[in-house]
């Protein structure tokens, strides 16, 4: 290998769960600054892939973030080093305020964190990470909510704002515009080009194929694992494979 | 070999209890998902109702006796024995299991444990604190088998209790009730749309259960006496042996079971061998459940099956605490007044209260806070305490740092404990924190050449020329000690302050709500585990030290498993998940404040731990945040209700949001 690339590589990723091939020899790039989408039927395993990624699901094959090899490291690490993500069912700490759970991704703990707390000073810089979060997700007015009372819109929204505090160098989004209105949805394309536009890259996954296709710079296709397709999403449109294996009918149809 | 054959033979007695105790656990697990760790207690009063109408024909009951004209023959006495495993079975299904049966696994622990410590008190109470003798109901004399001399009687106890498990067994395999609970067990919804009741299901499965087990300490009693901790505490070799049976199979736990009677028996003889170190001898037969149920676990903590419900309740709120200058200072000064103008008994029980309070912080901490179970936080004090005695007689190290150094030896213990917590959870973690926490106390409490029985003195704690005892000549109670604790009441608490409002607090948080989603957002679960199990352990060892140069000179009572339990009872009555329910919890914990108030009104004898446990049980019950929560919830409503002019009812599930944000009530799913 030469120069150490920027962004995330993986190269053959392949998950098994028992026999089942999961994620089959997927090689994908997703550069900063760029928005990649991954669809699929669902069972493709667009999520398992981001699994495997993260460190959540065992894999072979080679993940590669900004030069630095992924393998083996467990996802806590992998969060440490840049590469966050969001999940499909929220997970947020639904006993701890939006703030808080920004907040806990920014200073995850350990001993330095515990020393800090009962020997340092108290400092407001806390703050200004919750609120530059919540406003590159266009969130007001919620940071003293728990979580768990928040809307699914919200709340899926609030896991993005999750995985931006800290640092970010790679932003893998799992369905997360999903419950969201058409409007929010638009306005939620508009927020993943801007996160994109200040440096991470993002790979996004959702259902909702206007944003997909509106937003993202390159898509891969999904079908049983394997991907059938990478490239412009202008392309996919009308890519005969990706029509049969996914949309089922011209994308131009399902737009309408 | 002879002797090898004949002490294999005398630990199919022991094996003969163990199916008893394990096929009852293995059934209750398999109809409701609850590790009843009652077992044991149970089938003991229904054994120690046997032994008393056997022997005097003396019926006893919780309340009152009943006299047999004379006393009724050995089968009457079984039949009676057995009647009462039955109703024990069918009250405790109603009043204690069914009540928590979607109840978070930490409720579940908690109110068996309840039933646990409240049979145990309760039969201190009826039938005394030391061992009887029972008359055995089996065939004496023995067999000749390859030369060594066998027992009859612990061949004819085995044979019985195999067949006992067999008919569980068959219950389980053949008959569509017995289907159904195991189909239960996998799919509780499922088995409802079948159209089975769960809950007749596991009214059936208590109330066997607690026939069996009965049927067991029965015939164990007579081998080794009936006495009020013995057999309860036997549930938690049987716990190993049902991790054995991966908490599914009546046949594993039947082997183990006798595997472990047996290897028991011969690690006794063993130990008897002149080559055998001396400081290993104690305690061997808690020390080898205990490293089973760690092997076990490490091999299949993560396939050992968990059950499908149909749903689950919040965890107790928590609520992330403010220090508020004047209320501190307010509490402090109540608390100097009190120490200051109290009579002697009162200043130890009020002192008693304040070290009980630091203890029940240990458990604010590892459980409130970072949601695990851990059942070993007195072993932890006991590590402590001893190590006190030798740092502060042998080595002289001055009073202060010794605390520091002996709280950082119980944190290491703690963080060695918390290993197994990386792989499991739940009700699995408090059987491996309760299996240590007991062969920490028989293997190192109870070890002479570790601890001499003729004592372990404490030196007496003095710093810049103020002597901080307990005693002085006759002053019993000292106020210079009582302050020296509640100093550092003040100071674990302020510490315990800072850090749940802090990172490793909200980290704590995180990891007790999902560890999944606290590991993508970048907490090390393990790390963090680890550094609660060390902090909570640090402060229990805190407690243990003061425990110590309260008593001045250390034994294992002290520190022993159902102390350890009786202050996770007060710790989860006053409320598990803030100090002030840590607070709450040294009033009331035993020999504190209230005690020493109730004592001294009337003599209550051994009934105070009887009033935890039932506490406890109507606490897991009733209203899962506790003493302290319940306030809380009573005073915000009352607040609310002040500013808004509009009723709302007071409900300990009350789960809206607090106005003030700092003070916002927490829960969440699951442990």
């Amino acid at each position: 290998m030469s120069e150490p690339r920027a962004g995330l590589h993986t190269t053959s990723l392949t998950v098994r769960y028992g026999g089942v091939v999961a994620n089959a020899d997927i090689s994908l790039s997703v550069e900063p600054g760029q928005v990649v989408g991954l669809i699929g039927p669902n069972g493709a395993g667009k999520t398992t892939f981001v699994d495997a990624v993260t460190g959540f699901t065992a894999c072979t094959g080679s993940v590669e973030l900004d030069g630095q090899s992924l393998d083996g490291l467990p996802p806590h690490r992998r969060r440490a080093l840049g590469l966050t993500r969001t999940w499909q069912s929220g997970e947020l700490f639904g006993n701890l305020t939006v703030a808080e759970n920004i907040l806990v991704a920014a200073r995850p703990g350990g001993a330095g964190a515990l020393w800090r707390d009962v020997f340092g000073r108290r400092d407001a810089a806390g703050k200004a990470v919750v609120g530059r979060a919540l406003d590159a997700v266009g969130l007001t007015g919620v940071a003293g909510t728990l979580a768990r009372d928040l809307t699914l819109g919200q709340q899926k929204l609030v896991g993005v704002a999750r995985a931006l505090a800290g640092t970010c160098r790679l932003l893998l989004l799992d369905e997360p515009a999903a419950g969201l209105d058409s409007n929010e949805s638009l306005e939620f394309a508009e927020r993943v080009r801007s996160i994109a536009a200040q440096g991470p890259g993002v790979l996004l996954i959702d259902h909702d194929m206007s944003l997909v296709l509106g937003v993202c710079d390159v898509v891969c296709v999904l079908e049983f694992g394997k991907p059938i397709f990478t490239g412009p999403p202008a392309v996919a449109r009308t890519d005969p494979a990706v029509v049969a294996a996914y949309l089922g009918a011209p994308m131009e149809t399902v737009d309408a | 070999m002879t002797t090898l054959l004949e002490f294999a033979a005398l630990g199919l007695g022991l094996g003969a209890v163990y199916i008893g105790l394990s096929t009852g656990l293995l059934l209750v697990y398999r109809a409701t998902g609850i590790i009843n760790f009652a077992q044991g207690a149970m089938a003991m009063w229904g054994a120690y109702v046997f032994a008393r109408v056997q022997d005097d024909g003396e019926l006893v009951l919780p309340i009152g006796t009943i006299w047999f004209p004379e006393p009724p023959g050995t089968a009457v006495a079984l039949l009676v024995g057995l009647a009462n495993a039955v109703v024990l079975g069918v009250l405790a299904h109603y009043l204690v299991f069914r009540p928590v049966r979607r109840a978070p696994a930490l409720a579940q622990v908690v109110v068996s444990i309840g039933l646990m410590v409240a049979l145990q008190a309760l039969a201190v109470i009826r039938f005394g604190p030391n061992s009887i003798q029972v008359e055995s109901i089996l065939p004496t004399g023995s067999i000749e088998l390859l030369g060594a001399t066998v027992p009859l009687r612990e061949l004819t106890m085995v044979a019985i209790m195999i067949v006992l498990a067999a008919a569980v067994w068959a219950y389980l395999r053949l008959t569509a009730s017995g289907r159904a609970t195991r189909a239960a067990s996998e799919n509780e919804r499922g088995a409802v749309l079948m159209g089975f009741s769960p809950d007749r299901l596991a009214l059936i499965a208590l109330v066997l259960a607690s026939l069996v087990s009965t049927m067991a300490v029965v015939m164990g009693g007579s081998l080794t006496g009936l006495s009020p901790a013995n057999y309860t505490l036997l549930v938690v070799p049987a716990l190993a042996v049902v991790l054995i049976a991966r908490l599914e199979s009546i046949g594993l736990a039947v082997a183990g079971a006798i595997g472990l009677g047996i290897i028991q028996s011969e690690l006794s003889l063993l130990a008897t061998r002149s080559w055998w170190p001396q400081w290993a001898q104690s305690g061997l037969d808690q020390v080898l459940p205990f490293l089973l149920v760690m092997i076990i676990l490490f091999a299949f903590g993560k396939r050992l099956p968990a059950r499908g419900s149909l749903q689950s309740v919040r965890l107790p709120d928590v609520v992330v605490p403010r220090f508020v200058p004047w209320k501190a200072a307010l509490l402090v000064g109540i608390a100097v007044a009190c120490l200051v103008f109290f009579t002697p008994s009162y200043r130890f029980g009020l002192t008693t209260s304040l070290i009980i309070a630091i203890l029940a912080l240990s458990y604010v901490v590892i459980t409130g806070y970072l949601g695990q179970i851990s059942l070993a936080q007195s072993a932890f004090a006991g590590a402590a305490g001893f190590a006190l005695s030798k740092l502060t007689t042998a080595w002289d190290v001055p009073f202060p740092i010794a605390i520091v150094v002996c709280a950082t030896l119980a944190a290491a213990l703690g963080m060695l404990v918390a290993l197994p917590a990386f792989r499991i959870r739940g009700v699995q973690l408090a059987i491996v924190t309760i299996a240590a926490a007991l062969a920490i106390e028989r293997f190192v409490f109870d070890n002479y050449s570790l601890t001499p029985p003729t004592g372990n003195p404490i030196g007496r704690p003095t710093l810049f020329g103020i002597d901080f005892a307990i005693r002085e000549g006759r002053n019993l109670a000292r106020l210079e000690f009582s302050l020296m604790v509640l100093a550092i009441l003040v100071l674990m608490v302020l510490l315990f302050v800072r850090i749940a409002r802090g990172d490793t607090g909200r980290a704590f948080l995180a990891v007790r709500a999902n560890e999944r989603a606290a590991a993508s957002v970048g907490i090390d679960v393990r790390r963090t585990k680890l550094i609660g199990f060390g902090l909570s352990a640090f402060i229990a060892g805190v407690a243990g030290c003061l425990i110590g140069y309260s008593r001045g000179e250390l034994s294992a009572e002290s520190f022993s498993v159902v102390v350890g339990l009786s202050v996770l009872a007060v710790a989860y009555l006053g409320g598990i998940t803030s100090f002030g329910g840590a607070l709450v919890a040294g009033v009331l914990g035993p020999l504190g404040l209230v005690y020493t108030a109730l004592h001294s009104v009337f003599d209550m004898g051994n009934a105070y731990p009887l009033i935890t446990g039932i506490g406890l049980i109507l606490t897991a019950v009733l209203n899962p945040s506790g003493i302290a929560g319940e306030t809380r919830h009573q005073v915000e409503w009352v607040k609310r209700k002040l500013r808004s002019g509009r009723a709302a009812p007071p409900a300990a599930a009350d789960a809206a949001p607090a106005p003030v944000p700092a003070e916002k009530p927490r829960e969440t799913t699951g442990v």
